[in-house]
């Protein structure tokens, strides 16, 4: 029975001026509909509460691990209530596993210099393209497209044999050039979003007012993009941070990221789970407290994104 | 002119690998060997005979094929359920937000954990509830299974948060003339949110179709590929051929291979979402 309104997306707008979702005119429906309704809502509510568990699970794991003590981190049934001890995040600064912080160092260096010229060649390549309807910008788009949806298999294997060649094995350079290729393509096509959305007008009203293309561009145009350039920052912030395919493949010793360490400490016979979790927390807490800034920007950027 | 940069710099990175990658195909090219020769179609050839490479296409296929149908009912089922307005449903889009941000690497470590045979979590939850408690990443039939949960953990947010963005962003009207006229919810949903929602629906399972054809961590991680060929996909071991066993013009090969067979669901999908054209309001 209630299926019916579990399943009602429409309710976005039926429902928009009354806070829970009630009837908006209660004296046209019968207290039957009201009933069904509200059933309804505490059905999505059950629902939307079953998926949040299942995805705050591995998330909880790892937190409550890192700051559980080890002796009590793999006793089942699982100790939800314990004694909370930094212990296991000493042991990431002095015990075994003391590289990590040296190699959290490394990711920060990676993502520092892939983002910035991720930016610095895409934000003008997205303008360009929202901008100028020149011939062939539709290919570009289309190449951009097919850029970043090709598998990184098919130009990792070849970019390993010629960094090979060009003894770039194990450098930063190796790990940021290939990092570019999923970063570059990804801000290119969300600025590309962004400047479309934005009026024509105000850039119009510079040109005329003798304003090169260029500065119109610095002036007028940029500021405007800083919500949505900030957004498209994050989330190839975020990229590179969690990136790991390529890490594993072109970092040696000297430049490990956190993701390559945390497999291979994986692969470790003495394997101190609780310190794992601890390095884990470093990986996952920095991005969801930078998910609170793009938060809003995300739901727009998805949409924006579809659109292309 | 702004747009020049950039190209030059996505075609020197992708470009010319892609056709040095396509040309190391044909040879047999290893990292310890100086020189290396022209093999025609070898590699190719043992593509077509080896068990192994056909046990990692099977695998693929499965772990693509039964990812995208469980990610796209879950992903619209949330999506409808976080495009309604109902108090804290702000808080609930954050929580669903949340697995698109995680790195791979700590959601695989941690559900690694979870599915730990002896004292993980899952088989506690499970003899709570009474059901059997598996040997998750370790046996031949649940292997995979698991690494497709795993997997959802973070596919069905990403399905639902491309959906609900069309949800929102599509007009209300045709809802609700819909309604007026006496349609109820389920006969809304059909014939007029989801015809409307078409293109978007399209986009998520293409978006994620890729996702799924170049998983990595999971494999890496949760199950290493085992127990013996049950979770090798192909993604996982081209790179095992390329960088553990040092075999680069196989792994270019397989890596072309993977590209011709991710083609062709994208294809699918890409001509399913043309048949038939959206409402011409929802575009």
């Amino acid at each position: 029975m209630a299926v019916d309104d579990l399943m009602a997306p429409g309710d976005v707008s039926r429902a928009s001026s009354s806070p829970i979702g009630s009837a908006p005119a209660p004296h046209r429906q019968s207290p039957w509909v009201r009933v069904r309704r509200r059933a309804g809502d505490v059905l999505t509510i059950v629902a939307l509460l079953i998926g949040a568990a299942f995805i705050l699970l591995p998330i909880f794991w790892i937190v409550t691990t890192a700051f559980k003590p080890p002796a009590e981190a793999f006793v089942i049934p699982p100790k939800f209530i314990f004694t909370p001890t930094l212990s296991n995040f000493s042991s990431l600064l002095s015990g075994q596993y003391n590289q990590y912080i040296d190699d959290i160092g490394h990711s920060l260096i990676i993502m520092a210099f892939s983002v910035g010229i991720a930016l610095l060649l895409g934000v003008p390549a997205g303008y360009g393209l929202a901008r100028s309807r020149f011939k062939g910008s539709g290919a570009i788009t289309g190449w951009l497209i097919v850029a970043y949806i090709v598998p990184a298999l098919v130009y990792i294997v070849p970019l390993y044999a010629i960094y090979q060649r060009l003894h770039l094995s194990g450098s930063y350079l190796s790990v940021i050039l290939y990092y570019l290729t999923f970063e570059l393509p990804f801000v290119v096509f969300m600025m590309r979003g962004y400047f479309s959305d934005l009026p024509n007008d105000l850039e119009d009203a510079a040109r005329v007012d003798g304003c090169s293309r260029f500065t119109a561009f610095r002036r007028i145009m940029l500021p405007l993009a800083i919500p949505g350039l900030s957004t498209v920052t994050i989330l190839a912030c975020i990229l590179s941070w969690g990136e790991f395919f390529g890490a594993l493949i072109f970092t040696g010793s000297s430049n490990l990221t956190a993701p390559v360490a945390i497999e291979e400490y994986m692969g470790q016979t003495t394997l101190d789970w609780s310190a794992l979790a601890a390095a884990a927390v470093f990986l996952v807490v920095p991005v969801l407290v930078l998910a609170a800034f793009v938060q809003r920007g995300f739901l727009r950027t998805a949409s924006s994104a579809t659109q292309g | 002119m702004a747009t020049v940069p950039a190209l030059v710099v996505v075609t020197a990175i992708i470009a010319v690998p892609l056709v040095i990658g396509i040309y190391l195909s044909f040879t047999n090219y290893t990292p310890v060997r100086p020189t290396f020769s022209w093999g025609g179609l070898v590699n190719y050839d043992q593509i077509w005979t080896s068990p192994t490479i056909h046990a990692a296409i099977k695998n693929t296929a499965i772990f693509a094929g039964a990812g995208i149908v469980i990610e796209m009912i879950f992903g619209l089922f949330f999506a409808l359920l976080l495009a309604r307005k109902l108090r804290g449903m702000s808080w609930f889009r954050v929580v669903y937000m949340m697995p698109l941000l995680v790195p791979g690497v700590a959601s695989s470590v941690a559900w690694s954990v979870l599915f730990n045979t002896g004292n993980g979590w899952i088989n506690y939850f499970a003899s709570v509830v009474g059901l059997p408690q598996l040997n998750w990443a370790g046996g031949t039939h649940t292997a995979m299974p698991t690494v497709i949960i795993a997997n959802a953990w973070a596919g069905i947010p990403i399905i639902t948060i491309i959906l609900l963005a069309g949800l929102l962003s599509l007009p209300k009207e045709p809802v609700e003339a819909a309604r007026i006229d006496g349609a109820t919810e389920l006969r809304v949903l059909y014939h007029v949110t989801l015809p409307a929602l078409r293109p978007v629906l399209a986009f998520a399972a293409l978006f994620q179709m890729v996702n799924l054809f170049r998983e990595f961590a999971e494999f890496a991680i949760i199950t290493g590929g085992g127990p013996g060929l049950a979770t090798s996909v192909l993604n996982y071991y081209v790179y095992q051929t390329t960088f553990v066993f040092g075999e680069l013009g196989l792994g270019a090969a397989l890596a072309v291979l993977l590209v011709g067979l991710m083609a062709v669901p994208l294809l699918v999908i890409f001509k399913l979402s043309k048949r038939g054209s959206a409402p011409k309001w929802a575009s």
